[in-house]
């Protein structure tokens, strides 16, 4: 191995090698509960380094799995045995912001909620917002398709990347896009390199675009007696063109653990609430405001509080910040799914997890951007049991066959990675998976580019 | 206690999430995620729990890495208390070959002893002419604090309160202007304030070398010495100190210690000074109003809701300075206590984006309860710059 860990250090700073175990321990996964430890962990500092290491891995037929902030929830960046991180996170320089067209350019390393404050600083607005953007990188976001709360009205990710520069895994270097809105030229490359998840090759720059902030939002929540009125009013809401910057569901389950960490005198025997967000132009954020209390109304709303003032606001933004935490605080361990309906599904998904729930044994609490059907059932579990583990992956399993029955997807802002990709098939059947095969042959004939993850088949085992 | 098996659980009970990466002063130096925090718990379960990695000086010197700020355990989504798993890490591993011996002999006869001030200035040359203290060292005061200061200090006008002051080492060999600024300002407020003999060390400079006897026997000597005082509250003026007796103390005797009991009724009645004045309510005005003033919050701050908004809420209400924040006022200065003596190079550069910070602002003073973080910015920021102070200097009129 001193070997690999001799040649890494002719291709970038040795400081920037890393190959002692004790080093090693901090890469071997991302936020799941896989690990595996790599042979040697690199951390490139431009597009070049990047090539020529890629270049030397290729010719040797080690794997290389590109990593942003580690905080992935498929398992994306978990390493394979003997393979080679490659920590991007000191490619972190914002290139450009471009108020004129709406722009920016960024290295993959950025940090997306330091860009956020950076862009917003200018009356700027990047939507997409993972729990997880105080620390993870726009890479690892568009690597993954990452979204965030405000997906219901802004779309994720995906809807943000204008072009993108990568390197393939011969160590040439690929460029798609820029700064026109518009584009009819060739494959879209941006789009395919968009989700794979390191497969293909290393995104390391991206260009992106800005939206105007919006100069007001309100915030307000809403409980209900019973789910089905709950997502009822969801639909009613959104058809009746209230467009809601948020809009996040919890369940009983959810809302107790919740107030156990931030109490916020919320009756505790209701089935549903909902958090949701308007923003836009100070008059139309008073009539959706209006138009939304007015909709949960019709639908039977037990209760509908709009903040009035910014504390109250604060304190409803503080209980959907809060969500993450008290779940964190109940669980030993946690399984985040990210299965996505049709909106209209949202009841039948919850019920199915529910039975889910009770045929494995688990706890599964269920919260979740119910405006765009994207839930996040956390499933409960002790990773210090394969038996736990077993029942919570049997479950996840089940879960994603179940939003498939449903007509959605297996993913809606985590990605396939590692979990998931035993699913791939139920989704997208044989000929879609070979064409995917053959797709990443194409960019990465060895073979070489995060082996496992999305298409399976890679060496990367469950922990002990 | 601090024993790794106490913290199996915590360690256990970690998502993974790296929320915590964004918290941490080195990782956002180096962005090396095995000098992170999630980096550092995965190395203490690889190494101590599991058993998976040998538990040798590699692991020890990553784990030294850390300036235990507890910054990351305040954000930490699950509430997991990292600093103290890094702490009973350090505990763990404090027996084996290279730990710190110069460190462990100064917290052992020096702090812990409370020398004076001229034996210490003696043995540090000494140590120094010999190699084994560094040529940079804190210069230590002509004379220690408690040699000089009364025992006592009679409140003008009637008694408002009557309190006990804990003299840290900061105060005690490095800045005793802290104590008599705390000496004048606490009685003129109607505070009775003693000052007991026989205290020494908080003992976290123990603990942070992962030295539990030293700690405890400085425990015992805080307890021996302040358990049996009638009085509404222990003042320190170093939050240091009170993070180390309000909330790490009682995990440093054993859980079935018949003292423990005792000693979390005095942790309770700590409060760091300004804290204490602020709840107490400042009549009298002390007023400096040409000067402009900017306050770095100390990273150990947690263990007292007060403990970062009292003097910005104190000095507006009593002397009308010019307030000014500075950008961050909650990053780390680099000082970590003794830390920066051991990685000047990732001290220096955390230090470096303070020092813009607080450059930008144009202030005349910094205020800053922890007398670690005074002594390392007056360091960096020289003579031209503005002075740092406690902020009881500003009430005593101890002006720049």
């Amino acid at each position: 191995m001193t070997g690999l860990l001799r040649d890494l250090a002719a291709l970038v700073d040795p400081r920037r090698v890393w190959g002692d175990v004790e080093d090693l321990v901090a890469y071997t996964n991302d936020a799941t509960h896989r690990r595996e430890l790599p042979a040697a962990v690199v951390a490139p500092e431009s597009a070049d380094e990047v090539a020529a290491v890629l270049r030397y891995a290729n010719q040797r037929g080690i794997p290389v799995i590109p990593r942003g902030a580690g905080t992935g929830l498929a398992g994306g960046a978990v390493p394979v045995s003997g393979g080679l991180v490659l920590d991007l996170k000191r490619l972190n320089r914002i290139l450009e912001i471009d108020h004129k067209n709406l722009t920016a350019t960024v290295e993959c390393g950025v940090v997306t909620g330091h860009f956020q404050r950076e862009v917003e600083a200018r009356g700027l607005f990047y939507p997409p917002d993972p729990q997880s953007l105080a620390v993870c990188t726009i890479g690892g976001n568009v690597a993954t398709r990452a979204g965030g709360p405000r997906g219901v009205k802004y779309g994720t990710t995906k809807d943000y990347v204008l072009g993108l520069e990568a390197v393939l895994p011969d160590g040439s270097v690929i460029s798609y896009g820029g700064k026109s809105v518009k584009m009819s030229a060739g494959y879209d490359l941006a789009r395919v390199f968009t989700g794979s998840e390191g497969t293909l090759g290393v995104i390391t720059k991206v260009t992106l675009r800005l939206l105007v902030l919006p100069p007001s939002r309100r915030i307000m929540i809403a409980a209900f007696p019973e789910l089905d009125s709950a997502a009822e009013a969801v639909s009613a809401l959104i058809a009746r063109g209230a467009e809601p910057s948020m809009l996040e569901m919890l369940d009983r389950i959810a809302v107790t653990s919740l107030q156990r960490y931030l109490p916020l005198g919320l009756p505790p025997d209701l089935e549903a609430f909902l958090i949701i967000e308007v923003d836009g132009h100070p008059a139309k954020v008073e009539e959706d405001c209006a138009l939304v209390a007015e909709v949960c109304r019709e639908y039977g709303v037990h209760e509908v509080r709009v903040a009035r003032d910014a504390a109250e606001a604060e304190r409803i933004v503080q209980a959907r910040r809060a969500l993450f935490p008290a779940a964190a605080r109940a669980a030993p361990n946690l399984v985040i799914e990210d299965a996505t309906v049709p909106r209209t599904q949202v009841p039948a998904m919850v019920r199915a997890i529910r039975r889910i729930a009770e045929r494995h044994q688990v706890l599964i609490s269920i919260t979740g951007h119910i405006g765009d059907g994207n839930l996040h059932p956390g499933i409960i579990m002790d990773r210090r049991f394969p038996e736990s583990v077993r029942r919570a992956e049997q479950a996840m399993a089940e879960i994603a066959r179940e939003a498939l029955n449903l007509g959605g997807t297996l993913s809606g802002e985590h990605g396939i990675g590692l979990l998931k990709a035993p699913f791939l098939e139920w989704e997208f059947g044989e000929a879609g998976v070979s064409l995917m095969r053959r797709l990443k042959r194409a960019f990465d004939p060895h073979g070489i580019m995060n082996p496992g993850k999305i298409l399976g088949g890679g060496t990367a085992g469950v922990r002990d | 206690m601090y024993a790794i098996d106490d913290f199996v659980g915590a360690i256990r009970h970690c998502l993974q999430c790296n929320f915590c990466l964004s918290a941490c002063p080195i990782y956002r130096e180096e962005l090396v995620e095995a000098h992170a925090p999630r980096g550092r718990l995965n190395l203490v379960e690889a190494a101590l729990v599991d058993q998976r990695v040998a538990p040798n000086e590699k692991v020890r010197r990553r784990l030294d890495r850390c300036l235990l700020c507890a910054s990351c355990a305040r954000v930490c989504p699950g509430g997991i208390p990292l600093d103290d798993v890094f702490l009973a890490a350090r505990v763990e591993l404090s027996g084996k070959p290279g730990a710190g011996l110069t460190e462990r002999f100064v917290v052992r006869q020096v702090l812990n002893r409370r020398v004076t001030s001229s034996l210490l200035k003696r043995s540090l040359s000494l140590a120094r002419r010999l190699g084994l203290a560094p040529s940079d060292i804190p210069r230590v005061a002509s004379s220690s604090f408690t040699r000089r200061a009364p025992r006592e200090a009679a409140p003008r006008g009637p008694t408002a309160a009557r309190v006990a002051y804990f003299v840290g080492c900061g105060t005690e060999y490095l800045f005793p202007d802290t104590g008599e600024a705390l000496l004048r300002v606490l009685p003129d407020h109607g505070i009775a304030v003693v000052v007991p003999e026989g205290q020494t060390c908080c003992g976290l400079p123990a603990l942070a070398l992962g030295d539990l006897d030293a700690t405890r026997e400085a425990i015992e000597v805080f307890l021996a010495v302040f358990a049996a005082l009638e009085v509404d509250a222990v003042v320190t003026d170093c939050t240091s100190c009170g993070h180390m007796l309000r909330q790490k103390a009682p995990y440093v005797l054993p859980p079935d210690d018949p003292r423990l009991k005792q000693l979390r009724a005095l942790s309770e009645k700590i409060f760091e000074v300004t804290e204490f004045l602020e709840r107490l309510g400042v009549q009298r005005k002390h007023p400096l109003p040409d000067v402009k003033v900017t306050y770095h919050v100390p990273c150990h701050r947690g263990w007292s809701e007060g403990v970062a908004a009292a003097p910005r809420r104190l000095l507006a209400q009593a002397t009308g300075v010019r307030w000014t924040e500075m950008r961050e006022p909650e990053s780390c200065c680099g000082a970590g206590g003794y830390f920066f003596l051991r990685h000047r190079d990732v001290a220096e550069r955390i230090r470096r984006r303070k020092i813009e910070d607080i450059l930008a602002t144009k202030a005349d003073v910094v205020v800053t309860q922890c007398p670690a973080c005074r002594y390392y910015l007056q360091q960096a920021l020289a003579d031209e710059g503005p002075r740092v102070l406690h902020p009881v200097a500003l009430l005593a009129g101890m002006g720049p």
